[in-house]
């Protein structure tokens, strides 16, 4: 702040954050929205995992924990997850668009499809969700 | 030509009266094609010579009036007062201290460009006899958007992840080095990722894209930032090498 180190420091106001963050404008709730996915998307692989287990334990473990899935509650935290992971997705792709083209210097350009494959898992995620709520909703 | 009166409310911080911001209010006779900047330079020339901020060019090429105006930031002399309805509020740019009135410490963000080292780096440096470092159009094309980066800040004022994480190298930094990283002359691209790599490097950026939303010059940040953590994750994997310049 000063030419000479041995000056007195001129008094500053602390930086504020963006205008309207985090609730003040659509562009700000959008970035939240984005980011509350994660808690959600986290729920979601918990619930898999359960039901993996549940699986691996026999017809009987399964069919309970599809009776459990079925309560009013977590059907509908399904369909939260179900609805966050395709917005996530959405987003994602919509950012994760530009990551292809860079090159380094000298090097040669990484592999196009990279960026494309890193939605793969996403996309297993959705399927498999899906499927479950498949099952809880009579159609398999 | 017709004027319109506008009322301003501008942020004030007089470090030697202010104990924190106030806003204030002005109103200001405007002509049909001012902008923001010739409303500030009006309050400052003819109703109060105390307003401070920053401005030079008028045109878009200097970056120093950046200001948020209705919460956005945005070149002042690019945001014509006729786009606008109502009050329009003037405020420093967010997430950089205040020095005074509108105009913010850039100290820790010229600092952050400097981590990037945004130089050519060379090994070994050819000798002058042997000529320049030829350059095709094509590889000019590789890293010629984020050469235009005029470090007006509005992207450090547009980020989310800055106002939770202040030491993020943010947005201008990684797209400044991103271009030296691109470019066919530059060797460098090892100590960068240095810069890169670290905790409050790339793996910061959470996607909003507001920095690629606010730039005046179309530069792109968000872009540079998740092509550089492609770039340096595949350097991790090993799949692309670090140090393979010849």
């Amino acid at each position: 702040m000063s030419a000479h180190p041995a000056a007195e420091k001129t008094r500053t106001s602390p930086a504020r954050a963006p205008s309207g963050f985090p609730f003040g404008f659509s562009r700000y709730r959008n970035y939240v929205l984005f980011a509350a996915t994660s808690v959600f998307m986290a729920l979601g692989c918990i619930g898999l995992l359960e039901g993996l287990y549940a699986l691996s334990k026999g017809p009987e473990a399964w069919n309970a924990w599809l009776a459990h899935m079925a309560q009013p509650f977590d059907l509908a935290l399904s369909l939260l997850v179900l609805g966050f992971t395709l917005y996530f997705v959405v987003r994602f792709g919509w950012v994760g668009r530009k990551i292809g083209a860079g090159r380094i210097g000298p090097l040669p350009r990484p592999p196009l499809p990279l960026p494309v494959l890193g939605l793969a898992p996403l996309g297993g995620f959705v399927t498999l969700w899906l499927i479950l709520l498949a099952i809880l909703g009579g159609l398999l | 030509m017709e004027l319109r009166k506008v009322r301003f409310e501008v942020l004030r911080f007089r470090p030697e009266q202010d104990q924190a911001p106030v806003f204030q209010t002005y109103e200001v006779e405007c002509m049909e094609d001012w902008v923001v900047l010739d409303a500030l330079n009006a309050i400052k020339d003819d109703v109060d010579p105390t307003l401070s901020h920053r401005w030079s060019c008028r045109m878009g090429v200097c970056g120093s009036c950046g200001m948020l105006v209705n919460g956005r930031p945005v070149l002042t002399c690019a945001a014509f007062v006729r786009n606008y309805s109502g009050v329009i509020r003037v405020e420093p740019l967010s997430n950089f201290p205040i020095v005074r009135d509108l105009v913010v410490d850039l100290d820790g963000f010229v600092d952050k460009l400097k981590s990037v080292k945004p130089w050519i780096i060379r090994r070994i440096e050819k000798d002058l006899s042997e000529g320049e470092y030829r350059q095709s159009p094509a590889q000019l094309e590789e890293f010629k958007q984020f050469s235009m980066c005029i470090n007006c800040a509005l992207c450090y004022a547009a980020c989310p992840v800055l106002a939770n994480e202040p030491d993020f190298v943010g947005p201008a930094a990684i797209a400044l080095g991103h271009r030296y990283n691109l470019d066919s002359r530059d060797e460098g691209n090892a100590e960068r990722f240095a810069a890169f790599d670290s905790h409050d490097g790339v793996y910061a950026c959470s996607y909003a894209n507001e920095c690629s939303q606010v730039c005046p010059k179309h530069v792109d940040p968000a872009m540079a930032i998740q092509q550089a953590k492609l770039t340096d994750f595949l350097q991790w994997a090993k799949i692309l090498p670090k140090r393979s310049f010849t």
